[in-house]
């Protein structure tokens, strides 16, 4: 029910949303609410189709989606209105990528959202450059067609696509879900397969950066685990050195990265691919009993945080023309309310405790631990702590510089609902961990 | 219910605090000053219901047991020792900073220092003990990074990442230790053979070390000293490095005593180098402030030879040491930084002759400065006696050498008064206004009034140390 209230109003939206984008809104809104209620009384997709699944930890990722789509439709303006009803066509899409069982599915959602995706970055031209968006197609084409290989070369060793029959020791499995990770690490923006994503996320708009960045690489990152957590644990010694391998050079070189970047959006994207660094490990530990929460734990949490950011991003840009660190210097006086929610998110995805990016990273870290990768997990942990030198000269600009000119904004309502919104979520999840854990371990 | 609240609700009033003394700045800090006063009240009734020996259970919250993670909240001596510190030194941090400038902002950062410090000496939860831990970092980063001196953003963004990074060390510590034994709470813990304590030892001293600090990880603490405003390296100085110390006792010392014996040649090692190495740089330095935050360095140095013993003794003057080190090097912080206020200047050598201008502030650096080379009838004198003989008893008489260490602060205390405070007046005194608040002065009496009292009678905190160490084996 919930997919097709979702896409219903999805087709319904763009008859108002020229005229009046408060009725398209509060569409979009109801028709979020109406699914999330639909998802607790368990219908969403499962009684309806097959072929899908559903448990708690899926359900609770899904609230969180629903959630955090609600509060961007909260803050956009009349500029952005097509993505109201993108973002509603994403939501369906999204619920049924991660409530799908199976590989023909999973490969099937995840193009669908690769082409909601396409069109997010590309339909929104005004100062933005269209660089970006070319190459997140290019890149995300190139990755379907990878995904498409791996996939086709898996079904020769299966008789089942249900990931819980999964094959895994056919003859070609290994080299069959290699390649078929490698399509989904472009997604995921591991370094080496990271560079379209530093121009897409910083040249398209911001919005739709943060939705391209934060909800569908959660999404993403939730449903792969969901899908090769069989293959995971069956081959524990190949894919703790791969994932441990991605997960260190792709933390490691976005954040030396993004310590040398002058665009504010450029560095929110490195320290996004470095974010994507973090959340391999929990791959890599997948036969420690924490890794399902920490993986979940580490997409909610990131689902906030990089959403948030990017949306208080895209608020300055328009109303201050912030583009540039230098641009940021005395924020706080200019935009107070603005600035304090931008660090207090900015803190979180540092890392910084009692907010969701500290708790994620704690459990999903521990993840590593409990399998005996304790040096990755140190070099981790080193890496957010370097990290911290770019999102803490950021907050220098804003707080300890001295403005430029002296404009100054207040904020909207519809982006103050919806910075509450996600800055709850993410205080939330910092201080209380119950719900993740009640939904991954008994 | 108190328990939680009085960490928590912090954090969440200062934000409040802030908007709404936006038009009236100055309420702020009655607010700030009653809310410590509140704290320190609490924390003494605490100090009255602590049992005999063993811990006041204060509550837990936030359970999620399937990762063990709860915020247990208890306290024993040793704790109460350390909120009683702080809430001191919050309440005359106040007075001290009575005149600052944007008042709204400082005052309501300064309440919300106070929510998760209390937390760090609070939870016996080492997973929530971390998060205060790193929590206490973020008031920090904008007290220094704002009001700071010329250079204070550098020393801001050195001092958040240098103890963020070396924090993470302990981090790996502290998973290792729930890998083993399957516990956050420290009292579980403790019950728990460990089976590999080297790496678990060295990635928490580490940790701890850089907060305290000790010799090679110290190179933060001069520049976040200097460049913070007095009031703030009071509390950097006295309550900051005190984690570290507080730290090292409870996660070294209690948790872990037969890989802490293991390695004790090692803390000894390092606190002796800390002691003569920012002794010998506490001479060199022409700059007042410098040479305050090297004094302040080689007496944690001292603290750690203390609690390398890990004997009765030698924790009970450690425990000492620490609330002597903050109530002495708090004072010489006030004075050094009024003085470059008022004059000016950085460097002793261009002082001179302050005596017979400012004779109260002169007075008072004499006094805290004769503390901290060891004057009998202070704080100093007693903590440095009892560290010597508890490190004579454990190591032999060869220890006798850190006695030096009170020979060096009074070569560097002595030479700072002969030049700065008395000799032929400068120009630059000739020009300065000295006059001083009323709230400075009273909070300058305190200080005073405190060293020489607990110099004169040091019993009650050594009721607490015995109270707090008596499974050593105390009286």
């Amino acid at each position: 029910m919930s997919f097709i209230i979702l896409i219903a109003a999805g087709l319904l939206v763009p008859v108002f949303y020229r005229n009046n984008i408060i009725i398209a809104k509060l569409i979009a809104i109801s028709a979020f609410i109406l699914s999330m209620f639909f998802i607790y009384q368990g219908q969403s997709l499962v009684g309806l189709f097959p072929g899908f699944a559903v448990d708690s930890a899926t359900k609770l990722m899904e609230y969180v989606l629903l959630v955090t789509l609600a509060a961007v439709t909260f803050s956009l303006t009349g500029f952005e209105r097509p993505l109201i009803a993108q973002m509603l066509f994403l939501a369906g899409a999204s619920i049924a990528f991660l409530e799908s069982a199976n590989f023909f599915l999973f490969i099937v959602l995840f193009e669908v959202i690769a082409i909601i995706s396409y069109i997010l970055v590309a339909n929104i031209r005004n100062f933005y450059n269209a660089e970006g968006a070319i190459k997140a197609f290019i890149a995300g084409a190139v990755a379907s067609g990878v995904i498409l290989l791996g996939f086709a070369l898996y079904s020769f060793t299966t008789t089942s696509f249900a990931y819980i029959d999964m094959n895994v020791h056919g003859k070609f499995t290994l080299i069959a879900v290699a390649i078929m990770l490698a399509g989904i690490f472009y997604k995921l923006t591991v370094v080496p397969m990271h560079g379209w994503a530093a121009d897409a996320y910083s040249q398209v708009n911001h919005a739709a950066a943060g939705i391209l960045s934060g909800v569908i690489k959660s999404v993403v990152l939730f449903a792969t685990f969901k899908a090769f957590y069989k293959f995971l644990i069956t081959y524990p010694f190949a894919t703790v050195l791969i994932f441990a391998f991605f997960a260190i050079i792709t933390m490691t070189l976005a954040n030396f990265m993004a310590l040398w970047q002058k665009r504010i959006s450029k560095i929110l994207a490195y320290s996004s691919i470095a974010h994507s660094g973090y959340a391999l490990i929990p791959f890599a530990a997948a036969t420690s009993i924490y890794s399902y929460s920490g993986i979940l734990y580490y997409a909610i949490a990131y689902i906030f945080m990089q959403t948030s950011v990017f949306l208080i991003l895209n608020d300055l840009r328009r109303e201050l023309g912030v583009k540039y660190l230098e641009d940021l210097k005395g924020l706080y006086k200019k935009a107070p309310i603005h600035s304090l929610f931008f660090t207090i998110q900015l803190f979180s995805l540092a890392g910084i405790p009692l907010l969701a990016g500290f708790l994620a990273k704690a459990v999903a870290f521990y993840a590593g631990v409990d399998v005996g990768l304790w040096w990755v997990v140190l070099i981790a942990l080193l890496n957010s702590a370097l990290a911290v030198a770019y999102y803490v000269w950021i907050i220098k600009h804003i707080y300890m510089d001295e403005p430029n000119n002296f404009e100054t904004i207040s904020i909207s309502t519809g982006s103050l609902i919806g910075q509450l919104i996600l800055l709850a979520g993410t205080i939330y999840f910092g201080i209380i961990g119950a719900d993740v854990f009640n939904a991954t371990l008994p | 219910m108190v328990a939680v609240d009085i960490i928590f609700a912090p954090i969440v009033f200062s934000a409040l605090v802030y908007f709404f003394t936006r038009g009236a700045e100055q309420f702020a800090k009655y607010i700030a000053l009653g809310w410590f006063i509140v704290l320190f009240i609490i924390a003494l009734s605490w100090y009255h219901q602590l049992p005999e020996d063993g811990w006041l259970f204060l509550g837990n919250y936030l359970s999620v047991p399937q990762f063990g993670f709860e915020l247990t909240l208890q306290i024993d001596a040793l704790s109460v020792a350390m909120l009683l510190l702080t809430a001191a030194l919050l309440i005359l941090v106040v007075f001290t900073s009575w005149n600052e400038k944007k008042q709204g902002a400082y005052f309501s950062l300064l309440i919300m220092f106070s929510g998760p410090i209390f937390g760090v000496f609070m939870t016996t939860n080492v997973l929530w003990f971390f998060m205060f831990w790193e929590l206490t970092l973020v008031p920090m980063l904008f007290l220094v990074g704002i009001w700071g001196e010329e250079n204070r953003i550098y020393a801001a963004i050195k001092f958040f990442l240098y103890t963020h990074v070396f924090a993470m060390f302990m981090f790996v510590g502290f998973y290792l230790l729930y890998k083993q034994t399957g516990y956050w709470d420290l009292t579980l813990i403790k019950e728990t053979a460990l089976v590999t304590p080297a790496l678990i030892w060295w990635l928490m001293f580490i940790g701890f070390a850089a907060k305290l600090p000790v010799f090679p990880f110290h190179t933060w603490l001069p520049d976040a000293h200097v460049q913070a405003p007095s009031s703030i390296s009071v509390l950097l100085a006295g309550v900051l490095l005190k984690m570290g110390a507080y730290g090292l006792i409870r996660f070294t010392v209690e948790l872990m005593p037969i890989t802490t014996m293991h390695f004790a040649p090692w803390m000894l090692g390092f606190g002796l180098a800390t002691t003569f190495f920012a002794g010998f740089l506490a001479i060199y330095e022409r700059h007042i402030k410098k040479m305050v935050a090297y004094s302040s360095i080689s007496h944690m140095g001292l603290v750690v030879v203390a609690i390398s013993t890990m004997t009765y003794d030698g924790l009970s003057a450690a425990l000492y040491e620490m609330i002597g080190h903050a109530l002495v090097i708090s004072p010489l912080f006030l004075i050094a930084g009024w003085l470059h206020h008022k004059t000016h200047t950085w460097y002793m050598d261009e002082m001179g002759g302050i005596m017979k201008k400012a004779p109260y502030a002169s007075a008072i650096f004499i006094l805290a400065g004769m503390a901290a080379l060891g004057l009998p009838g202070t704080m100093g004198f007693v903590g440095e006696l009892t560290i010597i003989i508890s490190a004579v008893k454990a190591y032999g008489w060869w220890i006798a050498v850190i006695a030096l260490a009170g020979l060096i602060s009074a070569g560097y205390i002595i030479w700072s008064v002969r030049r700065a405070i008395h000799g032929p007046m400068s120009p630059v005194v000739e020009k300065a206004d000295f006059s001083m608040s009323l709230p400075e002065k009273f909070a300058l009496a305190v200080y005073a009034f405190l060293i020489v009292y607990f110099g004169v009678n040091p019993q009650p905190i050594f009721d607490l140390a015995n109270q707090a160490f008596s499974w050593l084996g105390g009286m």
